[in-house]
């Protein structure tokens, strides 16, 4: 939230800007140029409802911590820094078997995982003023099977008083060392880098109401199969075998509505799709409820629906394609989910909480196509955290 | 200008007359194209071509923007329209005017009535607009700009009472100024050190009318047509004189209970003395 | 004997949505009036921003992406984990 400037005064320099000489003066102010944030998350996935054959029917667990370091150098000029540790833990679907009429069962992983995640991401964005601003963003991710390196950067534009163009791409490169690859026959070593930009257009609707559209192009080359998971092809268990390239195109329409002085709609669109012949659609809405006494309440609703990739089956009865999966990532599967954050300002502090039910099966896509997958996820999500603004 | 101004610079003698007949020029020009009291100004001929729609030169306009955003953030308690208004309850006439008299005023008053689609301006008939609440600092912040152009780095602008600095002493200290005294002439109320930024007082002691022992504020609100009860004097300090101004002129329209809170969110120095004598605000009091 | 045969009612749904969405995104994108500097006041406020949080949006978009199929937000690409 805007830490300590003036709504007020900051409308009266905007007002003066022309007649003072001013060409950078903003109607806003980024508020908390300096602050700091700790925040954790727990992650919890609903057991596997449907029968299992083997395995604990248990299923992931993940506990986050994020830390987040925002600093101003100088005028025109910020710094981000953010730190993410995750410890996960618990069982993952392996591969799905036929079972009685011919229904897919799942098997988990008997052996319960544990491994922990590290990453840490820095961003520095030079503010030229008026909407015109340039960063610049660095990713380093670890975990004990994989590491990951990106850099990025991006630019925005005003084009004229009420509209705005943003562009940028990224590149990432990440590097795959399968746990107990020997004793499972998995690939040893792997990488795979991602190439990705995009391009958008922001508009001043009213005094009110701004809009924003934005396309993302994605391409990934390199080994995209899963290596911990198997799936049945005739009678025997093959390795999941995806294509080793994937372009991915998005199109996200964003809507943002002061609807009075102490509330606000979010309204999110996105379409996406990509080579492997999936599409999908997600909608998101949130509503921004300021109460009396710094309060603030945030419900949320998303839906979420995809469709199946050419190569996604549960299992397949021949062997007659290059490529398989019954991963249900990469099946056709519907998501909702309702969420609820709280946040709560006391002078230079704000607490924050939240949580969210998520509740994905193959019954709630659009299309409805296709066989149930019991891998699909249902999970509960729940935070807590304190931000402290220096100014 | 309407008020007495000076210039005080620390300067070589060449560079000080330099900045002197500059500043001169400026006001001069300024003063020739938005006063409300000569015949042969900008505000004159647009009073005279009302009912048609004129267009207006990109500082005009400017102005016009800045007190149209004035006039949205104080709920149309700053209106530049209501010269019929406050010119009937100028202490020159010296008596308080009659309810028809505020109606006839009211029907030439009101923004809304205005037509301001930059750069084009329509004025009805019987329209007048008065540009004094803004022009003075922001004549003083351009007179200030035009030193600071002139190699002139240290100096302060003053018009009557509206300062604008050019920047602190030669040895970096800061300038000593003094703010008004209400219903004392000559006299400051306090003194306070400015490196750098503006100071505009908004004040009714000068003109306000005194009848049967009434005090009526020459403030007038232009929705009702009658006079606020308000401060007798608020100045603040900002990073320039149009601000201040701005911001004084606004909390002294608003009231006391709604111009003290909106002083305080504004966080600026600033200093109100109220009618009976009470003085509240955050520059440093020094008796002097 | 099971095997995937792709359903032809779904691309067309999909595209219908399309459809939909386009129209909505030309029609929001005829602007009215402009807005003056001193009317953004509303516009700046936290809780009009693309992201007013921006931790959550990250580990929403994280979550999503490893339990999803498909891509995330704009501008949001780098940094990989081992989860899609």
């Amino acid at each position: 939230m805007n830490g300590r400037s003036s709504p007020s005064l900051s409308l009266l320099l905007a007002a003066s800007a022309a007649l003072l000489g001013h060409k950078d003066v903003r109607a806003d102010e980024s508020g908390g140029a300096h602050s700091v944030g700790y925040r954790f998350n727990v992650y919890d996935e609903d057991a596997i409802s449907a029968p299992v054959t083997e395995g604990d029917p248990r299923r992931y667990h993940v506990d986050t911590q994020q830390f987040a370091l925002d600093t101003a150098l100088g005028n025109r000029n910020t710094l981000s820094l953010n730190a993410v540790h995750e410890v996960m833990s618990g069982s993952s679907p392996w591969y799905l078997v036929p079972g009685p009429d011919n229904k897919p069962l799942e098997v988990l992983s008997g052996a319960t995982i544990r491994d922990h995640r590290s990453a840490v991401t820095a961003a520095f964005t030079h503010d030229a003023g008026n909407n015109d601003t340039t960063s610049f963003n660095a990713a380093y991710s670890q975990e004990r099977d994989y590491h990951a390196t990106a850099l990025g950067a991006e630019r925005t534009l005003p084009l004229s008083s009420a509209l705005t163009l943003g562009f940028g791409g990224s590149f990432s490169h990440d590097l795959l060392r399968p746990t107990d690859a020997l004793l499972y026959h998995r690939v040893e070593r792997a990488q795979k880098n991602t190439a990705s930009v995009f391009g958008s257009l922001s508009w001043v609707l009213s005094k009110d109401a701004v809009i924003e559209s934005g396309v993302q192009l994605n391409y990934q080359s390199g080994y995209l199969s899963d290596p911990y998971k198997l799936i049945v092809v005739a009678d025997s268990l093959q390795a999941d075998t995806r294509p080793d390239s994937r372009s991915e195109a998005a199109w996200l329409v964003r809507y943002r509505y002061a609807v009075n002085a102490d509330a606000a709609l979010h309204a999110d669109t996105r379409l996406a799709a990509n080579s492997w012949g999936q599409h999908s659609l997600t909608l998101a809405l949130a509503w921004y409820q300021h109460l009396r006494e710094g309060w603030q309440l945030i419900p949320g609703l998303r839906y979420y629906t995809q469709d199946s990739a050419r190569f996604y089956a549960p299992f397949f009865a021949t062997p007659d394609e290059r490529y398989f999966s019954s991963d249900y990532r990469l099946g056709g599967f519907g998501a909702v989910s309702a969420n609820l954050d709280v946040r709560k300002r006391f002078g230079r502090w704000e607490l924050n909480a939240g949580a969210e039910r998520y509740h994905a099966t193959t019954g709630l896509a659009l299309d409805s196509g296709g066989a149930a997958n019991p891998g699909t996820v249902s999970y509960t999500r729940l935070f807590a955290g304190l931000d402290f603004h220096f100014d | 200008m309407g008020c007495p101004c000076a210039l005080h610079v620390e300067a070589d003698a060449q560079a000080a007359q330099r900045a002197l007949a500059a500043v001169r020029v400026e006001c001069e020009r300024l003063d020739k194209k938005y006063s409300h009291y000569r015949d042969d100004s900008f505000i004159a001929q647009l009073a005279a071509r009302t009912g048609e729609s004129v267009e207006v030169d990109a500082e005009t306009a400017n102005l016009l923007d800045f007190a149209a955003a004035l006039h949205a953030q104080s709920d149309g308690l700053f209106d530049i329209t209501a010269a019929p208004l406050t010119r009937l309850w100028d202490a020159q006439c010296g008596r308080v005017p009659s309810a028809e008299q505020i109606a006839q005023a009211l029907r030439s008053v009101g923004w809304h009535r205005l037509g301001w689609q930059r750069p084009r301006l329509h004025l009805q008939p019987g329209m007048r607009l008065d540009l004094g609440g803004i022009v003075k600092e922001y004549a003083a912040d351009r007179c200030a700009q035009l030193c600071r152009d002139a190699d002139i780095d240290a100096g302060v602008v003053d018009l009557g009472g509206d300062l604008a600095l050019i920047g602190p002493h030669r040895d970096g200290t800061p300038w000593s100024v003094g703010i008004k005294a209400p219903r004392a002439q000559n006299r400051a109320s306090a003194r306070i050190e400015l490196p750098r930024g503006g100071l505009a007082t908004s004040g009714d002691y000068e003109r306000a009318l005194l009848i049967d022992g009434k005090r009526y504020s020459h403030i007038v609100d232009p929705r009702s047509g009658k006079p606020v009860q308000s401060f007798a004097s608020v100045s603040v300090v900002a990073d320039s004189c149009l601000i201040a101004g701005a911001a004084a002129t606004l909390a002294m329209l608003f009231g006391v209970v709604r111009g003290g809170a909106y002083l305080r969110e504004l966080r600026l120095p600033h200093l109100t003395i109220e009618d009976g004598g009470n003085v509240s605000g955050d520059i440093t009091l020094r008796s002097p | 004997m099971y095997s995937k045969k792709k359903s032809p009612a779904c691309s067309a749904n999909l595209r219908r949505s399309l459809a939909l969405l386009l129209a909505a995104a030309m029609l929001a994108g005829c602007a009215s009036a402009p807005v003056q500097p001193w009317e953004r006041g509303r516009l700046a406020r936290w809780d009009m921003r693309w992201d007013p949080d921006p931790l959550k949006a990250a580990i929403d978009n994280h979550t999503y992406f490893s339990k999803e199929g498909t891509t995330g937000a704009i501008g949001a690409a780098g940094g990989g984990c081992g989860c899609n």
